[in-house]
């Protein structure tokens, strides 16, 4: 195999590369007055990331498309399975139990759809009722199961993922349109059938001076965080309010604060534009892809990597009711890392598949 | 792949792609700038209120001593022990060593057991407080043995007097929210009545701050800066606790209040009410039964009988009737009657307390030998007005202005807005003139008076503080030969031979002059209540002794009030004359010495 490192995306790799770094700074920061080995497992989780990242380069892009339907229902499963034998954490039942280590089946529908989504419109156009209707329905049976979870904000994710994953398979403008003005009169339906908790942080994100030490807490502490950092930050280490731990879940949901504070307006800009360089680079390679179908999994991951982003830093920064969705590559854990490296081994793939080939749209795109 | 639309439309999805993450970001950048440049100062606010925490540090009470330097109400050093639970290893374990230390019972243990484990583990728990160094020393010694308990020094109120000084000093509590209003501490002590409270600013002081890091649970992390709180000043009384302590010990177990005073400064020597309370009780931790107890005692503990009691000052009041009597001209006053020891009138017959009269009787002598009829009949031709004018002017029925809370003013005869009336009954305006009736005073008015009878006049403010100047209230016009005519006839009662004080007073090293009176209760409360007392003490009458010393040279005046405690001349007089030997014995020992006392020891040791 004459490999060539040229076929490589440069420009992601040092982006994830300085992602690593930063990540692995803020993490420290986070956690360095606490429990250090929250710190050191997440460098054990980068290095088995990588490796993961590496697997799914060489696997090839047809192995994916084989893979969507048996990994969708298998993730239906597991998602069927929580209401019986899942485990609660903080008043969810979220949690599979495989023994070796509590699994999410919620987490890993997410990218499940997303391939079958890719895998479904490769050889279909979503300007058609017929398959629109039946990739909905892909959608909308794992959504309604998270959401009794009660997971709103997974279930949200999902749908938005969902809602791009269609957009990129030529939903027409139009349809979207009328989607969203449904949505938007099916919202008081929603309202009522939402759990109390849930009601709590839609209502104390409206205000959320309204529950200072409640709901409230967390954003305005978060809120308090980032605005003190200034456009400089305190310095390394010094923030007051994650070294005195004002900031809340400070190194897993909130870490954002913790960059923010020690960090200042400059390093958060920093991670801004690391995420807007990795998220163009994945989107230049579906652009390039040799198939529909590689491309329809770069635009669904860049999708999902932009909702994680956006959601997160709103939610911290008080934009975004309180939603527990992690930063990508700088929260503190094991399988969202591995997942979202794996995801970017599989944008590679694509990337490697697609070299010295015509991308199956016609070559001279003004994206190149 | 037929059906799928080409590469312009899928490429405009893409853009469309950029686009949108692209606006997602900027939409991320605008809050980080509004939040970290344009709100940033607030929140940087808000944050640095977060991290600092402002401890107030109490400021030390100021001591109250007495014009020797003798404290009578000091700060003690005392201990607290806390625990922090979650840095103990074994919570038990380690209340069992405390235990043996600090000499703590099976059931404290418990308790303490129980509060702990109620207790935030991160926060300190009290164990055991005002602890004398020598209970905690053993414990301070091996505190490295002891991971998370703590001992803390602090001060504790101390008088040392006890209810010698009850009345005078007061009592602390803890502030009240109308105190913080005022700028107290939540946890300082505030001076609730007698000098405490009068002179509570000046001795409270002003606290000091710790400003501390604190994380989110509250726990300190660092101290950022210290301001020093600022102590509370020395308060020097005028009280000399000689004096006091001699008028206690006189007074026995008696009821009853002696006032000191200087005649020249209005400063006040010893000012007294038995049965006092022991004021140190109140900071130990009063026990509601205890409050109780002293409530509803009978021989009312709680009242200050010297500011907030008012009797009928009897025979003492002939004094005023006399000056009337001079001032108006009336016959009387420079003549002589008769004397039978009876006087029937059309609706009451008045007695004498001699019943077989004093025969014919001038007004030296009617003051002196402290004759009734003769002054019925002299009160009769001056009248109730012009009675109660002298007495008005001589500073009874008002208030003296002393600085301590709840002093009454005591009432005149015909001042009680029921009582306003310009008739009265012979027998009424009869008995006013020798102090019966309605005219209460309040022993500290008596003494005012007994002054300005001594320095020529000068009606002076009571006045607790050894170091200001002394304030005249008021200068009575009085003709000096009618003050020295008076004040000659106090002077009999103490050296004629059947001056009424003559027996208890005629060895005195100071020449003393005064006046003795004998409030009969008996009559009064069947009067007025109608029935009887149960007990039998309450029906005694009351005893009062007024006057000055030494005669030639005036120095101080007092004023002893024994409540039932029968004659004024056997039972007040000794307590004056207690006080006057002790003042005369301490003015020999002066001149002895050639020089003014050393401070001399406090009875009990302040700093234990």
């Amino acid at each position: 195999m004459n490999f060539r490192w040229r076929v490589l995306d440069l420009p992601m790799l040092i982006c994830l590369l300085c992602l690593a770094v930063l990540g692995s700074a803020t993490l420290y920061a986070a956690v360095h007055q606490g429990d250090i080995a929250l710190w050191q497992r997440q460098n054990i989780h980068w290095l088995f990331g990588i490796g993961i990242f590496v697997l799914m380069c060489v696997v090839p892009l047809r192995v994916y498309a084989l893979a969507a339907w048996p990994a969708y229902v298998i993730a239906l499963i597991f998602l069927a399975l929580v209401p019986m034998v899942g485990v609660v954490q903080l008043g969810a039942r979220r949690w599979l139990n495989l023994g070796l280590f509590h699994l999410q089946p919620s987490e890993m529908m997410k990218w499940a759809l997303m391939l079958l989504m890719a895998h479904w419109f490769a050889s279909r156009e979503a300007n058609r009722l017929k398959p629109l209707s039946i990739a909905l329905a892909f959608a909308v049976v794992p959504a309604a199961l998270i959401f009794t979870q009660p997971d709103l904000g997974t279930t949200l994710v999902l749908l938005f993922a969902t809602t791009a994953m269609l957009i990129a398979s030529g939903l027409p403008w139009r349809w979207l349109a009328y989607a969203m003005i449904l949505a938007l009169l099916s919202a008081p339906l929603l309202w009522h059938h939402m759990h109390d908790y849930q009601r709590m942080r839609i209502l104390s994100f409206l205000n959320p001076q309204s529950d200072p030490l409640g709901a409230g807490y967390h954003v305005i502490q978060s809120t308090i965080a980032i605005g003190s950092g200034g456009i400089f930050g305190k310095g390394y280490l010094q923030g007051t309010q994650a070294r005195l731990h004002f900031l809340p879940e400070q190194h897993t949901d909130f870490i954002f604060g913790v960059l923010a504070e020690e960090g200042g307006l400059i390093v958060a800009m920093l991670l801004l534009v690391l995420y807007g360089i990795l998220i163009s680079r994945i989107l230049i390679i579906a652009s390039r892809a040799h198939t529909r179908f590689g491309s329809l999994v770069c635009l669904g991951i860049a999708s999902i990597f932009l909702i994680y982003i956006g959601v997160n830093i709103g939610m911290v920064s008080g934009l975004l009711p309180v939603v527990g969705v992690p930063l990508p590559f700088i929260s503190y854990g094991g399988s969202a890392l591995v997942t979202m490296l794996a995801a970017l081994g599989v944008v590679m793939r694509v990337a490697i598949e697609s070299e010295n080939k015509v991308p199956w749209q016609r070559p001279g795109s003004p994206l190149l | 792949m037929s059906g799928l639309k080409t590469r312009q439309s899928f490429d405009r999805r893409i853009l469309a792609f950029q686009i949108g993450s692209l606006l997602i970001l900027l939409m991320l950048t605008a809050r980080l700038i509004d939040l970290q440049w344009i709100q940033h100062e607030a929140l940087a606010q808000q944050a640095e209120q977060n991290r600092v925490d402002i401890v107030p540090i109490l400021p030390t009470r100021g001591e109250i001593v007495d014009d020797d330097g003798r404290g009578m109400a000091v700060n003690r050093v005392r201990f607290q022990v806390q625990m922090i639970p979650e840095r103990v290893g074994n919570t038990n374990q380690a209340l069992s060593a405390l235990a043996i230390m600090l000499h703590w019972d099976a059931d404290t243990v418990r308790r303490l057991r129980q509060r702990i484990a109620h207790a935030r583990p991160d926060r300190p728990v009290l164990l055991d407080d005002k602890l004398p160094w020598r209970t905690v020393a053993p414990l301070a010694a091996r505190l490295h043995h002891f991971p998370g308990i703590n001992v803390l020094a602090g001060t504790e109120r101390l008088y040392p007097y006890g209810a010698i000084t009850s009345h005078l000093l007061g009592y602390l509590s803890l502030a009240q929210p109308e105190d913080i209003d005022h700028g107290a501490m939540s946890n300082e002590l505030v001076g609730r009545s007698g000098a405490e409270r009068s002179f509570d600013t000046q001795l409270r002081g002003k606290p000091g701050f710790r400003r501390e890091e604190v994380d989110a649970h509250g726990r300190r992390v660092a101290v950022l800066g210290r301001t020093e709180p600022q102590m509370g000043n020395v308060l020097k009384l005028s009280i000399d606790m000689d004096v006091q302590k001699a008028a206690w010990k006189a007074l026995g177990n008696r009821t009853g209040a002696v006032v000191v005073m200087n005649v020249h400064t209005g400063k006040l020597l010893a000012l007294l009410s038995k049965p006092g309370f022991d004021t140190n009780h109140f900071i130990t931790g009063l026990e509601e039964k205890e409050w109780g107890a002293w409530l509803h005692n009978p021989r009312k503990p709680l009242l200050d009988r010297a500011i907030q009691g008012a009797f009928p000052p009897a025979s003492t009041f002939k004094l005023i009737t006399a000056l009337a009597g001079l001032r108006y001209h009336a016959p009387l006053a420079s003549g002589t009657t008769e004397c039978k020891g009876i006087l029937k009138l059309p609706d009451r017959t008045l007695h004498c307390w001699k019943h077989v009269g004093h025969g014919r009787i001038d007004l030296r002598r009617a003051i002196y030998e402290s004759c009734d009829i003769f002054f019925y009949k002299l009160g009769d031709q001056i009248g109730m007005a012009d009675m109660m004018a002298e007495a008005r002017r001589w500073g009874l029925g008002k208030r003296t202005g002393i600085d301590l809370a709840g002093e009454v003013s005591g009432h005149l005869a015909g001042a009680r807005p029921e009582a306003k009336r310009q008739l009265w009954y012979k027998g009424e305006t009869m008995i006013t003139a020798i102090g019966q009736g309605e005219t209460d005073v309040t022993p500290l008015q008596m003494a005012r008076f007994a002054a300005a009878l001594a320095n020529g006049g000068l009606l002076l403010k009571p006045e607790l503080r050894a170091d200001t100047p002394p304030v005249v209230q008021s200068r009575v016009d009085v003709n000096p030969a009618n003050l020295a005519f008076v004040r000659q006839a106090m002077r009999d009662v103490v050296a004629k031979i059947h001056g009424t004080a003559h027996a208890w007073l005629y060895n005195s090293p100071w020449h003393v002059a005064g006046k003795t009176g004998t409030a009969q209760v008996i009559s009064e409360i069947q009067d007025i209540q109608g029935h009887e007392s149960p007990v039998f003490d309450r029906h005694r009458d009351h005893a009062w002794f007024i006057g000055f010393a030494p005669f030639e040279h005036p120095q101080i005046a007092f004023a002893v009030f024994v409540e039932h405690g029968g004659h004024g001349g056997s039972a007040a007089a000794p307590i004056a004359a207690a006080v006057i030997r002790t003042l005369a014995a301490k003015e020999a020992r002066e001149k002895k010495e050639g020089a003014p006392p050393t401070q001399a020891a406090a009875p009990l040791s302040p700093h234990a």
